[in-house]
């Protein structure tokens, strides 16, 4: 099992050399900071002494060599923009995602898990079309519109919500709803088809044959065994939402780490762009890691492959 | 059952993100909050971002040593009361007001001046004019608690406006003691400045929060008791927090005036804040000898195809004007505004008739094919809406257009040096509102500046020379009357160049909750909410008129 793990994460650093090498080109692709923050009658002296105060006047070799080092320190530079360490900032803005996104996953957990279940034993039913209308409608709605059609309703409309920003439990509402309506409906689908699975199975049968009420079957035999892939994909998915929320966080005025990575990349913060993409790296890989090792211990035949 | 662990994770995870943050003051009615699209750095130090943020959220704690012309725009008083250069013009006395503190007590002074100054002027510095104060200052001189002279390197007789924020951020007063002993970091945590707002709290990527000054300001003495800045990228949410009153006011754009009114809320529109302009480059160049656009009669014909009136009306939703000539306001100084309004009243008018005409004489009845590099800066989106309206009216006097639509950051360094990819092209660019145009047309025209449209030091045609000529004269003129008729001969060379063109004339626009602010009015040029929050009234004090 040690060795397993140690191969894993020896698996992982060399993920993160190549993704930090990766991203640190593709930053310097796309633009310079420089040109975002010169006036417009700059000259070219001026130019030279911003990318000096910035330290982008060394060769680009120089300047990845010197992000390789910091970054097995564990410092990845500082901000271009917020003029301190890109780490730092990152650790800032990670609680408000962290908090928005556990909140809709188990949101959506508890409002998938029932439609799914709902569905599976309805096969074929009004109820399991409906339940697949709203899968369809919530995998289609582009989370942009629906936050807006939220704010007008809840917020204009009917003044019962604030319409953005963080502060008390009310300001969760809207921007959970937005977020959980996209993993309602994938999440739905996914316990649907994997009740329908463990329902064809010997032992569900058995515990029928047993005399076990429907009652028992379903929530105790059935749903238990239907949720591993659910709680399998509940981790990819947080990871997934933690790195990827940034139209949540911009409609409802957000300060996570969605809108940061948006604002690195429009600005060409290239530290904090690499930061903000290394750290997210090693919280996918991390929670990876994580599934992947209870996985191990679950099933032998997967640490001794 | 697992989910019962999940809970509590999730809700300690909740807990520890609603504390992370402190929560906002909840928006009562002695507090001015105002949502904007970008706070910038959001760092607390005048030489630690560029001009737009700083005049959003540093202006409120620093003031500037010259200020506005609060009425017409342009520059006025500000830290330094008056201001005075002597006959050789190469130097520059500033008269402080009196009885002017800082936050902490300290008296603002000559010495507070200088170390401002020098600071801006840091190497670690990246204000907006950094480097262009480097260039312009030799030494600084105290010549008493309420003088400062500044010796420039020869006569830069716009020395002044660069000081004030109607044109750049250069001139913020920053406390030397204050600074001296708690250091940067430490004046970056709890700056201190003389402004009419005290810094309170400032939460990265969500606001900041400031509190009036409880004695009179020069500038204005704050109607509310708490000011805050809230950033709100999306402009429906921005729009939608004024509706139910979680903020006052909010910046939005021409698209959403209509949206706003139809919600109940006021528009205050700042005139002059941006001119629209699009232009042509590398045209000297040999390898743009063959291109139509060389032919000055193809080039006024591209302006005659627009219809100015119908992108004010549509596009801008009628909140734009009539533009001047390139770079230039009605509130700009150093030159004649009533001829050169008389001038854009005529010559920028919409003549497809003519136009076709002149094309026609130049060789192109069809017309040809014209690479069109359609952009928007920072702050002004709906430039690319007015660029797509430009191509239309090109293509509907036969010019093939193959507009390439670029986000700015790609774009602006091809602007840059060679300018190879933009040879024999049209790009749509904007100039910033600014009081006086010399500035903005070394940029643009003469043959060092950075885009040097009409030549470069290898090739320098007759325009080229008489551009350089024209500016040299406006920048070394010591008597305000010679300035003007100098950069009045500046102005026209641009004008019948066709090489660089207005469209129109922008504003910045502001929806305002009648219910939390009363009426007010904008500093012309100016958009930034910074130096117009303690001007603000209550709605009871000065209620709109309807």
């Amino acid at each position: 099992m040690q060795r397993y793990i140690l191969r894993r994460l020896m698996q992982g650093a060399v993920l993160l050399v190549v993704l930090a090498i990766v991203v640190f080109a593709l930053a310097r692709v796309t633009g310079n900071p420089a040109d975002l923050l010169l006036r417009e009658d700059a000259t070219a002296e001026d130019r030279a002494h911003l990318l000096k105060a910035l330290g982008l006047d060394r060769p680009t070799h120089q300047q990845l060599l010197i992000f390789l080092k910091g970054a097995v320190r564990g410092d990845l530079g500082d901000s271009i923009r917020y003029r301190k360490p890109a780490v730092e900032v990152f650790f800032e803005r990670l609680p408000n995602t962290v908090g928005l996104v556990s909140i809709a996953l188990v949101g959506a957990m508890v409002v998938a898990i029932p439609l799914g279940m709902l569905a599976a034993v309805g096969r074929g039913t009004l109820v399991d079309r409906a339940a697949g209308a709203v899968a369809v409608l919530g995998i289609a709605t582009p989370s942009f519109w629906l936050g807006i059609v939220l704010i007008y309703v809840f917020s204009i409309q009917l003044g019962w919500l604030p319409s953005a920003r963080m502060g008390t439990p009310a300001h969760y509402v809207l921007p959970v709803i937005t977020l959980g309506a996209f993993l309602v409906a994938g999440m739905m689908r996914l316990v649907r088809s994997s009740v329908l699975e463990v329902l064809d199975s010997e032992f569900v049968k058995l515990a029928r044959i047993k005399g076990l009420t429907q009652t028992v079957v379903l929530w105790k035999h059935c749903l238990r065994n239907a949720l591993i892939p659910v709680v399998t994909l509940f981790g990819v998915f947080f990871a997934l939402l933690v790195t990827g929320a940034i139209v949540t966080e911009t409609v409802f005025a957000w300060p996570g780490v969605g809108r940061l990575t948006y604002e690195a990349v429009i600005f060409r913060d290239y530290p904090l762009l690499q930061a903000v993409i290394l750290l997210k790296a090693i919280i996918v890989l991390g929670v990876n890691l994580v599934v992947d090792i209870l996985y191990a211990y679950l099933d032998p035949r997967v640490r001794y492959a | 059952m697992p989910s019962r662990g999940l809970t509590f994770l999730v809700l300690a995870f909740w807990l520890l993100a609603a504390f992370a943050t402190p929560p906002a003051t909840a928006a009562d009615k002695d507090t001015l909050v105002i949502a904007i699209d970008t706070l910038g750095a959001q760092v607390m130090d005048p030489i630690a971002d560029t001009r737009a943020p700083h005049a959003h959220y540093h202006a409120p704690v620093w003031d500037s040593l010259v200020g506005f012309d609060l009425e017409r725009g342009g520059i006025g008083p500000g830290v330094a009361e008056r201001w005075e250069r002597p006959a050789d013009g190469k130097s520059w006395t500033f008269y402080l007001r009196r009885g002017q503190r800082f936050h902490n007590g300290d008296p603002v002074t000559a010495h507070d001046v200088k170390f401002s100054l020098e600071r801006t002027m840091s190497p670690e510095s990246i204000a907006s004019g950094a480097a262009a104060l480097r260039r312009a200052i030799e030494r600084i001189e105290v010549v008493d608690d309420l003088t400062v002279r500044v010796h420039t390197r020869g006569v830069i007789p716009h020395f002044a406006a660069s000081l004030s924020r109607a044109v750049f951020m250069e001139g913020s007063v920053m406390p030397k003691k204050y600074f001296e002993k708690v250091g940067e970091k430490g004046f970056r945590e709890k700056p201190v400045g003389s402004g009419p707002w005290k810094f309170v709290r400032n939460v990265p990527g969500d606001r900041i929060e400031y509190e009036a000054v409880d004695y009179p300001h020069w500038r204005g003495t704050p109607q509310f008791k708490r000011l805050m800045l809230l950033l709100v990228p999306e402009q429906s949410t921005r729009l939608a927090m004024v509706r139910t009153g979680e903020a006052s006011i909010a910046s939005l754009g021409p698209e959403a005036i209509k949206e706003a009114r139809a919600g109940g809320m006021k528009i205050v529109s700042v005139p002059g804040t941006m001119q629209a302009v699009y232009q042509f480059w590398g045209l000297y160049r040999p390898e743009a000898k063959a291109s139509p656009l060389t032919d000055v009669r193809v080039r006024e014909a591209l302006s005659l195809a627009i219809d100015r009136q119908q992108i004010i009306d549509h596009v801008m939703a009628k909140q734009a004007q009539w533009p001047l000539p390139f770079a230039t306001f009605r509130y700009s100084s150093d030159m004649d505004v009533a001829r050169w309004d008389d001038w854009a009243k005529t010559a920028l008018r919409h003549d497809p008739a003519r136009a076709r005409k002149l094309l026609a004489d130049a060789g192109h009845p069809n017309g040809f094919p014209l690479t069109f590099w359609n952009t928007a800066l920072p702050g002004t989106p709906f430039m690319v809406q007015i660029g797509e309206a430009v191509a239309g009216f090109w293509e509907k006097i036969g010019v093939k257009v193959d507009m390439k639509t670029i986000e700015w950051g790609a774009f602006d360094p091809m602007g840059r040096g060679e300018q190879k990819g933009l040879v024999g092209t049209a790009s749509m660019y904007r100039t910033a509102g600014r009081p006086e145009p010399a500035p903005r047309y070394i940029t643009t025209f003469i043959s060092t500046g950075v885009q040097h449209l009409f030549g470069d030091s290898q090739h320098c045609p007759a325009i080229c020379q008489e551009a350089d000529r024209a500016y040299e004269a406006v920048v070394s003129e010591k008597d305000d009357a010679r300035r003007t008729a100098a950069t009045n001969r500046m102005i026209e060379t641009v004008a019948r160049s066709w090489i660089a063109v207005p469209i129109i004339e922008g504003m910045g626009y502001w929806a305002v909750n009648p219910k939390r602010v009363g009426f007010f009015k904008p500093i012309p040029g100016r958009h930034e909410f910074g130096d117009v929050a303690e001007r603000m009234p209550r709605p009871e004090q000065k209620p709109w008129p309807n």
